[in-house]
């Protein structure tokens, strides 16, 4: 229990703990100190902006609040008690807005904009300003999915702490001093890191703006829903503006144990894809040389009853990591139920093993030592971890990282070697592990067995006993395990794989683009496929049924820590949504499935999660607690490391955050897309004779790619990183050479 | 260059420590922080150019444009101020035919007004390439200009 203090803020007696902020305090008490520049989230406070003058009692002259902290006997007066404090407040307004336009009717800031509220709160109704503004160039792209009005701009720095503070990208930064302060880049180049839209979010005036949400909405005609990000397995509670039906901007929506209110870009700009131009909105049929034709959804209907009646159970459902599991139990609950098709590609292997050493994402901030282990960066795989990551980091725990990029180098693809060695009794690191009463281990590679892999390492060193030790597994998709569940849910039956594969439902533009499923299509009869994008479908679907975003559906999604999170259909889907139709398809095969997510919920959940309800859930989602369950043995069989010979290089392909179905159709990513880089280590491009920049051929056995090469001072020699979009059909072992 | 910044960055325990000698051996090499020269800094220290541009340029001895061979600074904070450094700036800017800023069209000599210097008992303090002249009236300007143009 920490030390409780007793101060006065405007007459009023308050108790909190020593060492609570001010601003927080008084807050706490349903006092309001004003302030601008103050952002916990962004480190100690800087003191920039003046706005939070309150008056001590024994100090001559107003002091910030937000700099200070409770103090036992501090007798605080705020503007609302304070003269002084009042004309001290509303002197820092006059000067904030002494070049600040006044053009609140046509700022997208305007009606939602502290410096407009606190202004009218706490500033002068009028301006003795009669001189020329200063002004600028507007508006300055800051990339293309930032713009900044640099005359708006009142130097609270948050943007630019936010920068170097918690996203540690260093790109958006102050250039000169003083009131000449300009905030920019470098050389004028884009903001190219994965976090950069919430400076958006941050800026509390309209200096930074979405060039997505310009000029798009006015705060008194949006409407605000609160659901998740499924774009990747963190799933980050996320606002989502819409107007007239139509989402026009992605907001935080701080869960304070998943996200603490940050976003990726990602997740935060990739909305367009609703209004791709190449959306399905019409069922489709394959015709001849011809692409597609539409048909009505009778046609359809019929068309799907027929096929599927006709396969004789010879059918392959291949699921996508992004559906809903109610979604994903009604496609099921049809298939396994109503014609005994119980053969699945799901989109990734998950083990429950990994629920015994549960911890929300936010106890990586408390621990004391993290390990990594594996070769994909975790900002590429769940990008919010990396930031979790960076705030423990700055406060002190150890990060190592174990990979082929790693803080420890090791081959590719020995992940799961590396936990053997962790859990043996020769490792330094891993005594250190099991002595911690604060360890955590993430897996962010592929493999892994779902997370079995990791849990059993947790496991051997004892975490079981540990509430502040733990372990996540980091998944390729965002909700393969709700998936997973909801598969399993529907039906106890077994089947075996059919071969001829008579009709492939493909669910999902995820499964459709995955080349394991494509392979699998090729050999089918027929293929469904149930998809949000043509062209996505095009050349091999026979038939081709509208899908829905997550931003369009009502339902469920488990992410990696295994919270069961709770989506709200946000913008109307131009198609009837898959639930809905499913619906009336599975009555045609004596089969009950509710066209609503919530009964679908309620049924599923019965079997999976313990009789839960939607309304249990709630807006912030709890986590369920540990689950007590015997780690699982490691599998004895880990893949042997693939050594480099010096010439031939091995292949460490990785899929990058903006990549997928989704990104491609949106205009405002493209420049976050990897470019056609291999990235070499030091060693071997001096080898070569290779500098950054220079284009190199990277060949295997009969194929080949013109590439750039970029050198990575941290990547194991004898390993060259590719994106798998550039990596395409290159084999594991490649030469890299100077054409 | 790489190396040398290796050196330097070797005497300080965190990296960010070397970011000012580092950037005064680019400038030193280059006469001004061109772009070049500084992603060439921020490569060698592991930061970004972004980072080390911002450096640069909160501190009035770096350049981030192009200046004169010669560089005439004026100091114009509050106690060179006082005894009139406007008036000595001005008459620098008459005798080079350039405004505080810029550089003469020969590309000789620069003009700048700075910060304190840190002589403020003999304001006004005038720094040829970094040499003092203090305390310097504005009838002494002519004279300066065109020693400096003489190369002396
Ligand atoms: S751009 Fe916005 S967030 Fe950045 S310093 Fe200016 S006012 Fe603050
Ligand atoms: S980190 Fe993942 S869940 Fe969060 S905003 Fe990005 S894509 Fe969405
Ligand atoms: S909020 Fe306190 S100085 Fe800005
Ligand atoms: S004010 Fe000119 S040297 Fe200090």
């Amino acid at each position: 229990m920490p030390e409780l203090v007793t101060l006065t803020i405007d007459d009023r007696e308050v108790q909190v703990p020593k060492g609570t902020g001010l601003v927080e305090t008084a807050m706490g008490a349903g006092i309001e100190i004003p302030v601008f520049c103050y952002e916990p989230r962004l480190g100690p406070a800087v003191g920039a902006c003046r706005m939070c003058l309150v008056e001590i009692e024994g100090m001559p002259k107003l002091q910030a609040g937000c700099t200070m902290t409770a103090q036992d006997g501090l007798v605080v007066r705020t503007a609302a008690t304070s003269d002084k404090a009042a004309q001290g407040q509303n002197a820092t307004l006059e000067f904030l807005l002494l070049n600040h336009p006044l053009d609140c009717p046509v700022c997208d800031k305007g009606g939602e904009c502290p410096l407009q509220d606190l202004t009218f709160r706490y500033g002068p109704g009028t301006t003795r300003m009669v001189f020329p503004k200063r002004t600028f160039d507007k508006p300055i792209p800051i990339s293309p999915t930032i713009a900044l009005d640099r005359e708006r701009c009142i130097l609270c720095y948050r943007c630019t702490r936010f920068s170097e503070g918690v996203a540690e990208d260093h790109q958006l930064v102050p250039r000169n001093r003083g009131a000449q302060t300009l905030i920019t880049t470098f050389e004028e180049e884009p903001y190219r890191a994965p976090f950069s839209g919430n400076v958006i979010e941050l800026c509390p005036v309209g200096a930074l703006t979405s060039t997505q949400y310009r000029f798009e909405a006015r705060p008194w005609e949006i409407q605000n829903v609160p659901t998740v990000c499924t774009m990747c397995p963190v799933g980050c509670n996320v606002t989502v503006t819409t107007r007239e039906g139509k989402v026009k901007r992605i907001l935080s929506r701080n869960h304070p144990e998943v996200d603490q209110g940050w976003l990726c870009d990602k997740g935060r700009f990739a909305f367009s894809h609703l209004r791709a131009e190449d959306r399905v909105t019409q069922p489709l049929r394959r015709v001849r040389r011809r692409g597609f034709a539409t048909i009505s959804w009778e046609e359809a209907l019929d068309e799907t009853e027929r096929v599927l009646r006709g396969a004789g159970g010879r059918i392959v459902t291949a699921l996508s990591g992004s559906e809903t599991i109610e979604h994903a139990y009604g496609l099921a609950k049809l298939l396994r139920t109503g014609l005994g098709a119980h053969s699945a590609v799901l989109p990734e292997e998950t083990d429950v093993a990994i629920d015994a050493f549960r911890l929300p994402l936010s106890a990586i901030r408390g621990a004391e030592l993290i390990v990594v282990v594996g070769d994909d960066p975790v900002a590429e795989r769940a990008p919010v971890v990396d930031l979790w990551l960076k705030l423990a980091r700055r406060g002190g725990a150890e990060v190592v990282t174990i990979g082929a990029a790693g803080s420890v180098l090791t081959a590719p693809g020995s992940a799961a070697q590396t936990c053997r060695e962790l859990a043996g009794s020769g490792s330094e690191l891993g005594r250190r592990l099991r002595e911690s009463e604060r360890a955590i281990l993430i897996w962010s590679s592929p493999g892994g067995h779902g997370g079995a892999e990791i849990a059993a390492l947790a496991g051997e060193l004892g975490f079981a006993g540990k509430p502040g030790s733990g372990a996540f597994h980091l998944p390729a998709t965002p909700n393969g395990r709700g998936v997973a569940d909801a598969w399993a849910a529907a039906s106890d039956d077994e089947g075996p794989n059919p071969e001829p594969i008579a009709v492939l439902v493909v669910s999902g533009d995820e499964a459709a683009s995955d080349p394991h499923v494509r392979a699998l299509a090729e050999r089918a009869e027929t293929v469904i496929a149930i998809v949000m994008f043509e062209r996505v479908a095009l050349g091999w679907a026979d038939l081709v049924l509208p899908g829905t975003s997550y931003l369009e559906r009502d339902g469920t999604a488990m992410n990696l820590e295994g919270r069961l999170q709770r989506l709200r259909r946000a913008a109307i889907p131009p198609v009837a949504d898959e639930l809905s139709w499913l619906s009336q398809l599975a009555a045609r095969f004596g089969v009950d499935v509710s066209p609503y997510p919530a009964p679908v919920f309620e049924e599923l959940a019965g079997t999976v999660y313990g009789g839960l309800t939607l309304g249990e859930l709630g807006e912030r989602a709890a986590l369920a607690e540990r689950a007590q369950i015997p780690a699982p043995a490691p599998d004895p069989d880990t893949e042997p490391a693939r050594p480099s010979d010096g010439h031939y290089l091995n292949l460490l392909p990785y899929r990058p955050l903006f990549a997928g179905a989704a990104v491609e159709r949106v205009p405002e990513l493209q420049f976050q897309r990897p470019a056609a880089e291999v990235e070499l280590s030091w060693d071997d491009a001096q080898r070569r004779g290779i500098s950054s920049g220079d284009e190199v051929l990277v060949r295997s056995n009969g194929t080949s790619a013109t590439l750039r090469a970029r050198l990575n001072r941290r990547l194991l020699p004898g390993v060259v990183r590719i994106a798998d979009e550039h990596a395409r059909d290159l084999h594991a072992t490649v030469e890299v050479t100077k054409p | 260059m790489y190396d040398e910044i290796q050196e330097i960055k070797a005497q300080y325990p965190r990296t960010r420590s070397a970011v000012l000698p580092a950037l005064r051996i680019a400038q030193q090499r280059y006469g001004w922080l061109t772009p070049d020269a500084l992603r060439e800094v921020a490569d060698a220290l592991d930061e970004t150019p972004a980072f080390c541009q911002s450096v640069a340029s909160f501190y009035d001895m770096f350049h981030l444009a192009p200046v004169g061979r010669r560089l005439v600074e004026v100091c114009t904070n509050i106690s060179c101020a006082l005894v009139g450094a406007q008036q000595v700036l001005e008459a620098f800017e008459q005798e080079l035919g350039i405004r505080a800023g810029e550089t003469t069209d020969d590309g000789q000599v620069t003009l700048r007004a700075l910060e304190c210097a840190g002589g403020c008992g003999w304001g006004t303090v005038v720094a040829v390439d970094h040499r003092y002249r203090e305390p310097v009236r504005p009838e002494d300007v002519p004279a300066i200009v065109q020693e400096v143009r003489d190369g002396g």
